[in-house]
C-alpha cells in the first residue's frame, strides 16, 4: 500500500471503516490502524507549520516480517499474497509478535483470544472479490492506492515508478511494505 | 510396592506427609506456604474467570510479571543443575553432597514456573499441540520451550538414578541436562537478545548475562537450602562445601558487576535513542538501584570480601537479600526492554506524546506471581518426606 500521507485531514473515517469491516473491538487498545499526529514545533507565534503532518498507518507487512520470525508456532505466516497473517486456531496468545513487531501493530483480539492485525481485508473484502480495502475505499482525499507490486502495470507499481518515497524504521532491515509518498 | 523398586522413597503415610516438626521457623514456614497457595488459588480463579483482563498487560506492554516469575523459576532450576554438576559430572570432591538436594531444587523450581507460564500464555494446551506440528524453527520461544521441556525429562530421570546411587547414568542424565539446560536458558536470554525492535535488549549480553545470573541464583539457593536445614549449625563436609561456594560466588558477583558496568557504559555512550534513554531510566530506578544492584550484588559480595569467604552464615541471609535482588533483576530485564514505546506519536486527541511505557503488575498477577513460590516451597517439603536426599555418609 501506497500513502499520500500528505493530503491526509486526519478525519479518522479510516481507522472507522476498519472497525466496522472486520469487527474489531471498541476499545482504545483495540486498532489495526491509526493516524499518527506529530506535536506542533516552534514557540508561538514562530510555529512550524511544516511539522504538523499526519501519518496514517498500520501493519507495514513487512517482507522479512520479525513477528513471522519469533511466532513459535507458525500462527504468524506470509499468505500466497505477501500478505502478513494471523492463523487464529494455531496462535497460543504468547505475545512475542506483540514484543517484536517494531510498529505496535499487533493487538490482542477478545474474541478468539489471540493476537490479530491489519491483513489488507484479505479475510473480508478481498475473498468477496472486491479488490480495495475498507480504508483505501473510506479515504475521502484519496490518501491510500492499494495494489499488487508484483505486477508492474498496477496503479501502485507505476506511483512508486513515479514518486520519491520512504519507508518506516527503514534501517531495522524488516524490508515494510507501507510506502510513505514524498 | 513396584514404584519403590524403581524409584527409592521412603515408607510415609499421608500423615507423615502433613506432619512437621511444631518449632517457631517450621511453623512460620508452613503458615507461610498455605498463604502462598491461596494466593495462587485466588489469581488462577480471577485469571479463569477475566482471562488477561485480570492482569496489567496492555498492548504496549505486552509481557508483565508473569513472565518475569517465569523467568525466575528457570533461572534458578537452571542455576541449581549447574552447580548441582560441579559435585557428581565434573567430580570436584566437596560438591558432591549437594547433587541431589539440587536436582530435587532444579526439578521443583521448574515446575513452579511451568505452573506460572500456563496463567500466562493464552492457551498453553494449543502450544503444546501447534509446538510440534508447526515448529517455528526461528523462534527462540519455540527453542527455550522445548529445550526446557527435555530439560525437565533429563534432571529427573537424573535425580532418579541419583536416589538409586547409580552414578554412571546419573552422570550421563546430568551431563545431558546440564548441557540442555544451558542451551534452554541461554535461548531464554535470546528471547529478549533477538528483538531487533528493541535497541536495549538487543544483542549478545542477555544470553550470556542469563548462564552468569544462573550460576549465582543457585549458589544463592543452595547457601538458604541448607541454611534452613541445618538452622546454620553446618557439619562439616556441608561447612566445607559452603565455604568453597562462597568462594565461587565471590568470583561470580564480580564477573556480573564487571558486565553489568560495560553494559551499561556501551548503552549510554553515544547517546543512541531507544538505548541511552532506557539505560538513564534504568540506572536512576529505584528498582536496579536497590533491587538489583545492593539487594542482589553488593550485600552478598561485600560479605564475601570481607570475610574471605568464611562468614557462612551471614551468607545465608545474604542470600536471601540475593534472591530478592535476582527477582528485580529477573522483572527489570522484562520490564526494560518494553520501556520504550514503538508508537511514536501521538494517535489520539488529548494525548501526551508517547514516553515511558508503565506497567504495574495488578492483584491477580502478584497473586500467581507469590502463589508460584508457595508451590515451590509446597513440593520441596513433600519431596524432602518422600526421598533420601542427603548421602549416606554424612
Ligand atoms: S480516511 Fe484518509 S484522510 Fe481520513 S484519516 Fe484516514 S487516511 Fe487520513
Ligand atoms: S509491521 Fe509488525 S505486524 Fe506487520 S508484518 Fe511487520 S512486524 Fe509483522
Ligand atoms: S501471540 Fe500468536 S501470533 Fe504472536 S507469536 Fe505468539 S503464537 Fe505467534
Amino acid at each position: 500500500m501506497a500513502l499520500d500521507y500528505k493530503s491526509c485531514i486526519n478525519c479518522k473515517a479510516c481507522e472507522t471503516a476498519c472497525k466496522e469491516e472486520n469487527g474489531v473491538l471498541l476499545g482504545a487498545d483495540k486498532h489495526r490502524i491509526w493516524v499518527g499526529v506529530k506535536e506542533i514545533e516552534g514557540e508561538f507565534p514562530l510555529l512550524n507549520i511544516a511539522s504538523n503532518t499526519f501519518y496514517p498507518s498500520q501493519c507495514q507487512h513487512c517482507d522479512n516480517a520479525p513477528c513471522q520470525e519469533v511466532c513459535p508456532t507458525q500462527a504468524t505466516y506470509y499468505d500466497e499474497n505477501g500478505v502478513v497473517r494471523v492463523d487464529s486456531d494455531k496462535c497460543i496468545l504468547c505475545s512475542y509478535c506483540m514484543n517484536a513487531c517494531p510498529y505496535d501493530a499487533r493487538y490482542v483480539d477478545d474474541r478468539t483470544d489471540t493476537v490479530d492485525k491489519c491483513n489488507f481485508c484479505s479475510d473480508t473484502r478481498l475473498v468477496r472479490g472486491e479488490v480495495t480495502t475498507a480504508c483505501q475505499a473510506t479515504c475521502l482525499t484519496k490518501v491510500r492506492i492499494f495494489g499488487d507490486l508484483d505486477d508492474p502495470e498496477s496503479e501502485i507499481s507505476k506511483v512508486l515508478r513515479e514518486r520519491e518515497h520512504f519507508t518506516l524504521k527503514t534501517h531495522l532491515g524488516t524490508k515494510p511494505k507501507l510506502f510513505y509518498l514524498i | 510396592m513396584r514404584m519403590q523398586s524403581m524409584i527409592p522413597m521412603k515408607q510415609v503415610t499421608l500423615k507423615d506427609l502433613l506432619q512437621f516438626e511444631k518449632r517457631p521457623l517450621s511453623i512460620f514456614m508452613v503458615l507461610l506456604t498455605v498463604g502462598l497457595l491461596g494466593l495462587f488459588a485466588t489469581g488462577a480463579i480471577l485469571y479463569l474467570m477475566h482471562g488477561h483482563h485480570a492482569y496489567n498487560v496492555t498492548r504496549e506492554h505486552p509481557w508483565g510479571l508473569l513472565i518475569a516469575m517465569y523467568v525466575f523459576f528457570v533461572v534458578s532450576s537452571t542455576g541449581l543443575c549447574i552447580v548441582s554438576s560441579l559435585g557428581h559430572v565434573f567430580g570436584i570432591k566437596e560438591f558432591e553432597v549437594i547433587s541431589k538436594r539440587a536436582i530435587l531444587g532444579a526439578i521443583v523450581t521448574i515446575v513452579s514456573g511451568f505452573a506460572v507460564i500456563a496463567l500466562e500464555i493464552g492457551h498453553p494446551i494449543r502450544m503444546v499441540i501447534y509446538n510440534i506440528l508447526t515448529p517455528g524453527f526461528t523462534s527462540a520461544i519455540w527453542w527455550m520451550g522445548t529445550l526446557y521441556g527435555a530439560y525437565l525429562a533429563f534432571i529427573i530421570f537424573e535425580f532418579i538414578f541419583l536416589l538409586r546411587d547409580d552414578h554412571k547414568w546419573s552422570k550421563f542424565f546430568g551431563l545431558g541436562g546440564l548441557l540442555v539446560g544451558i542451551a534452554a536458558h541461554s535461548n531464554l536470554g535470546a528471547v529478549f537478545g533477538f528483538l531487533v525492535a528493541r535497541p536495549i535488549s538487543n544483542g549478545v549480553f542477555y544470553p550470556i548475562y542469563f548462564i552468569l545470573s544462573a550460576m549465582i541464583t543457585g549458589s544463592y539457593l543452595l547457601f538458604i537450602l541448607y541454611g534452613y536445614k541445618y538452622r546454620l549449625n553446618f557439619p562439616k563436609p556441608i561447612e566445607m562445601m559452603l565455604k568453597k561456594l562462597a568462594k565461587v560466588l565471590g568470583l561470580l558477583l564480580g564477573i556480573l558487576i564487571f558486565f553489568e558496568v560495560w553494559r551499561m557504559m556501551t548503552a549510554i555512550y553515544g547517546g543512541m535513542p531507544g538505548r541511552a534513554d532506557a539505560a538513564w531510566h534504568i540506572l536512576t530506578s529505584p528498582n536496579f538501584l536497590i533491587g538489583e544492584v545492593l539487594l542482589g550484588m553488593l550485600i552478598p559480595f561485600i560479605i564475601i570480601l570481607k570475610s574471605k569467604g568464611e562468614a557462612i552464615k551471614a551468607l545465608v541471609f545474604a542470600s536471601l537479600s540475593g534472591m530478592v535482588g535476582i527477582f528485580f533483576m529477573r522483572y527489570d530485564l522484562v520490564h526494560d526492554t518494553q520501556l520504550i514505546p514503538l508508537q511514536t506519536l501521538k494517535i489520539r486527541e488529548y494525548q501526551l506524546p508517547p514516553s515511558f511505557v508503565e506497567y504495574m503488575p495488578s492483584f491477580a498477577e502478584i497473586a500467581i506471581a507469590l502463589g508460584g513460590v508457595g508451590l515451590a516451597i509446597l513440593l520441596y517439603f513433600l519431596a524432602d518426606k518422600l526421598f533420601v536426599l542427603d548421602s549416606t555418609k554424612e
